[in-house]
């Protein structure tokens, strides 16, 4: 029986790299196909805003059957915060997340992530990545703040594009 | 006492007297029940998919009604909304208009013609509705779970008080249809549960709120429902003694008492207590569930309210219900999936024949089949819906009486054996085994309940036994034996054959088959590889888990269980997960070698696996004996795993089909 460990582990490792680099060359294929569909006058920004908008949706509808209210909301929003960095760790991110120092309050930080890279390769502005990131962390919230009746928001405190080393989200529960 | 639709007299049946409370009478309403025994509103698909009842429906509900034996039959939940929001099912029946009326009567006679109570259900489908439409209504847009479930419109006030008056002139239908006894559906994630749910009803104004809030729609319905009933005719509703939504933060079991309490105030006649909702993530019904599991329930809403209580959910034993309705802590024993598999069954029960009862296993092949659009369908009755076409039902005596051989006294063969008896032929049933049941014998070991599949060879010996069909059992079928009897039909049941691996001469000892090891009959080791992703394959794994055994899966299929439906696979799943079992699908096993073996996986990566022992489980149809029947000119028949290895349904439905035939 011949079984040669390490050059199997590297043909896995190689694959899911180009895997999730493919992740992000595809959405910057499409962002172009949809600016050249629009026309001249389209505003880039908006249509990256829009397409974080429909993928912010998608992401909040998809966490809603692997959330569970059965263990309390402490549990339940370290969850919810552990299932957003998944998004991005799945795609070559390295995103840590840890409690707040008030009730109900999440970090969310991602140490490294290619979607910068990314942006840079295809000429796009470092602000729209930061921008986009956002517009979907956002819209993950209204369907999962709907579904269990509460009302949490997230914030982005530093983001790598801007310089900041690290991205830092703020994920907690609006008493207002 | 109240008014008697229909005399019955069960002094003189076996049952009353085995089962007294089963059979004692029980004011509802203005009404006198002859009997405890309920038939609950069902959905079957087979009606027209503009909501008008069919020929296959009003069959469908006659045997039914005849089932109960002078008890409570509903027919299924009408929708009421001419939008369609309402409709849950495609072959759901429809009561918008008063065109709908003549068929509903249709329903209402058959019912009366058996000397039953017809039943009549209220059921907006609310949450998992909208089969048809784009979207569905409800108290809140509360997003859906599931995806498969239409996006919710959050109904206005003006819309609740329609809803409310489409109840109250639907059941003016359903009374001039000529129904009996009139029951609102408010369960499983249903429009009126989804009001009185904390989890889907998050209104502020009068029609939600804190629990009295949430029942003020169902209030309303009970009065309105009331004045067109008047005093007699009873008014009853299916709710969730506990909705098992904490997930979610569905409603406490305190608040779904005082569900029931306001509806006993508004004026109802009975509560159906039920537990769970469509999207609970907990088993109910399932066989994994003991049953009896649910009594409780009834005997907390004994607690709260005076009004008999009803309750279906895994009370399939009549004995369970008997004793609690003894006890007190039940009033009326309902139920859908048991007279599915049997419609008889409570009658065969009063007769003293349960010996004779096709009993359902719980696999809830009925539900998945309906929640895909698919006319109803039993796991282990093929006569299930296709009670409106006599010539399956009861097919007609063979034009030439045969002589014929079964070979394998499986669930296929047992089940082919007395149809083709019943029509005239002489049947000899041979097994290589002592015993009959086949495979069965050994698949019913498996755990989580799947004890319960052997009573289907319990209900066949008996009906093999009814028909005379002749055992030859401890006799195996070899080509000689075939030239010997030179019978004039050749049925081949024999199971399915169980390939092996290749392997190293060293490592053979640690190949075991999988019928081996659910009997105890081979050796297993602490670190078990089961090859095969099918049920066959989940069953022992799970069967060697539970001793304590490191058990991985690895199997071809895409999904592990992929032979199982899905309206039960996601529990073996979970089952799996909780007893560590890990399974690598899509997948195959490489190479073998001492203690160790390498996984491919369907995109070729590779990984080794140690075991100590592998389990064989993966099956191929069995083509032995085949060439001889064809050589000597007989007519051959091949079913069940022998033709291609699936289910016990499979080689039920097959069996029966084949025993029509020949």
């Amino acid at each position: 029986m011949s079984f040669d460990a390490e050059k199997e582990i590297t043909k896995l490792w190689n694959n899911l790299h180009a895997a999730q680099a493919d992740i992000g060359r595809t959405y910057y294929r499409w962002r172009r196909a949809a600016l050249e569909i629009a026309g001249p006058d389209a505003n880039p920004l908006d249509v990256g805003l829009k397409a974080a908008e429909v993928i912010g949706a998608e992401l909040g509808k998809a966490a809603l059957p692997r959330l569970n209210w059965l263990k309390g909301e402490e549990t339940w929003l370290r969850s919810l915060a552990g299932g957003i960095a998944l998004n991005w760790i799945t795609q070559g991110a390295v995103v840590k997340v840890e409690p707040g120092e008030n009730p109900f309050e999440m970090f969310i930080k991602w140490e490294r992530c290619p979607w910068p890279s990314y942006a840079k390769q295809y000429g796009v502005k470092m602000e729209e990545d930061v921008l986009c990131c956002d517009k979907i962390l956002q819209n993950i919230l209204p369907d999962v703040n709907a579904f269990f009746n509460v009302n949490y928001k997230i914030e982005t405190l530093k983001a790598i594009p801007r310089g900041q080393g690290v991205c830092l989200r703020r994920l907690y529960k609006d008493h207002s | 006492m109240g008014k008697i639709l229909f005399e019955w007299d069960y002094s003189k049946y076996p049952g009353a007297k085995k089962y007294p409370h089963l059979f004692k009478p029980v004011d509802i309403g203005g009404l006198t029940i002859p009997n405890r025994i309920v038939y609950a509103a069902t959905e079957d698909n087979l009606n027209s998919h503009d909501g008008f009842v069919t020929d296959a429906d009003v069959a469908y509900i006659r045997n039914r009604a005849r089932g109960v034996v002078g008890g409570i039959c509903f027919m299924q939940g009408v929708y009421m909304d001419e939008a369609r929001m309402g409709q849950g099912y495609v072959g759901q029946a429809a009561c918008w208009d008063d065109k709908f009326i003549p068929g509903l009567k249709r329903l209402a006679d058959a019912i009366h013609e058996e000397k039953a109570v017809a039943g009549f259900q209220l059921m907006d489908c609310g949450r998992v509705g909208a089969v048809e439409v784009e979207y569905g209504h409800g108290p809140s847009t509360v997003p859906q779970r599931l995806r498969i479930f239409r996006p919710m419109y959050e109904m206005s006030k003006a819309e609740i008080e329609e809803m409310v008056q489409q109840h109250i002139d639907t059941t003016r239908r359903g009374l001039e249809a000529g129904f009996d006894i009139i029951e609102i559906s408010g369960i499983v994630g249903y429009l009126i549960s989804n009001f009185i749910s904390a989890y889907t009803n998050r209104r502020t104004d009068e029609y939600g709120g804190d629990i009295r809030g949430r029942m003020k729609v169902v209030v309303d319905i009970i009065k309105g429902l009331r004045e067109v009933c008047g005093p007699d005719v009873p008014i009853g509703i299916r709710l969730c003694a506990e909705e098992l939504l904490d997930d979610v933060r569905g409603n406490t079991p305190e608040e779904s008492m005082e569900t029931y309490k306001l509806s006993e105030e508004a004026g109802v006649d009975y509560i159906s207590a039920t537990a769970g909702w469509q999207e609970s993530i907990v088993p109910v019904i399932s066989r994994d569930v003991p049953q009896g599991s649910w009594l409780h329930l009834s005997k907390r809403a004994k607690e709260h309210v005076k009004i008999p209580i009803m309750m279906a959910y895994r009370l399939f034993d009549p004995k369970l219900p008997n004793d609690a309705i003894g006890k007190g802590e039940l009033d009326i024993w309902k139920m859908c999936r048991p007279m599915i598999a049997d419609p008889l069954m409570p009658k065969k029960v009063l007769e003293g024949r349960e010996d004779d009862i096709r009993w359902c296993v719980a696999c809830n092949l009925c539900l998945a089949r309906l929640f895909r659009d698919a006319p109803m369908t039993c796991y282990i009755n093929p006569l299930c819906a296709h009670e409106h076409d006599p010539r399956y039902t009861d097919p007609p005596k063979a034009e030439e009486e045969k002589n014929v051989m079964i070979v394998g006294a499986g669930p296929a063969g047992l089940e082919c054996a007395y149809v083709a008896a019943r029509r005239g032929h002489e049947v000899h049933i041979y097994d290589k085994r002592d015993v009959i049941g086949g495979t069965l014998n050994e698949a019913s070991k498996a755990p989580y309940g799947d004890d319960e599949l052997w009573t289907c060879i319990e209900y066949q010996k008996k009906q093999c036994e009814d028909a005379g069909v002749q055992f030859h059992l401890g006799t195996e079928v070899t080509g000689d034996l075939i030239s010997e009897e030179l019978p004039d039909s050749v049925v081949l049941a024999t199971g399915p054959v169980y390939p092996t691996l290749e392997v190293p001469e060293s490592v053979k000892p640690k190949l075991v088959n999988v019928l081996d090891v659910l009997s105890g009959d081979a050796q297993v080791g602490d670190n078990v590889i089961v090859w095969g992703n099918r049920k066959p394959g989940i069953g022992v794994a799970l069967h060697l888990a539970k001793q304590g055994k490191k058990v991985t899966i690895v199997g071809k299929e895409k999904s592990a269980g992929f032979d199982i439906n899905p309206s039960f696979k996601w529990r073996y799943l979970i089952y799996l997960r909780q007893n560590k079992v890990k399974a690598y699908n899509d997948s195959d096993i490489e190479n073998i070698g001492e203690g160790e073996l390498v996984v491919k996986t369907y995109d070729g990566y590779r990984f080794p696996l140690k075991f100590d022992t592998i389990v064989l489980t993966e099956r191929e149809p069995n083509e032995g004996l085949k060439n001889v029947v064809q050589g000597e000119g007989i007519e051959l028949f091949v079913i069940g795993d022998a033709l291609v290895p699936r289910n016990l349904s499979s080689a039920v439905h097959d069996g029966y089909r084949i025993g029509t035939r020949i």
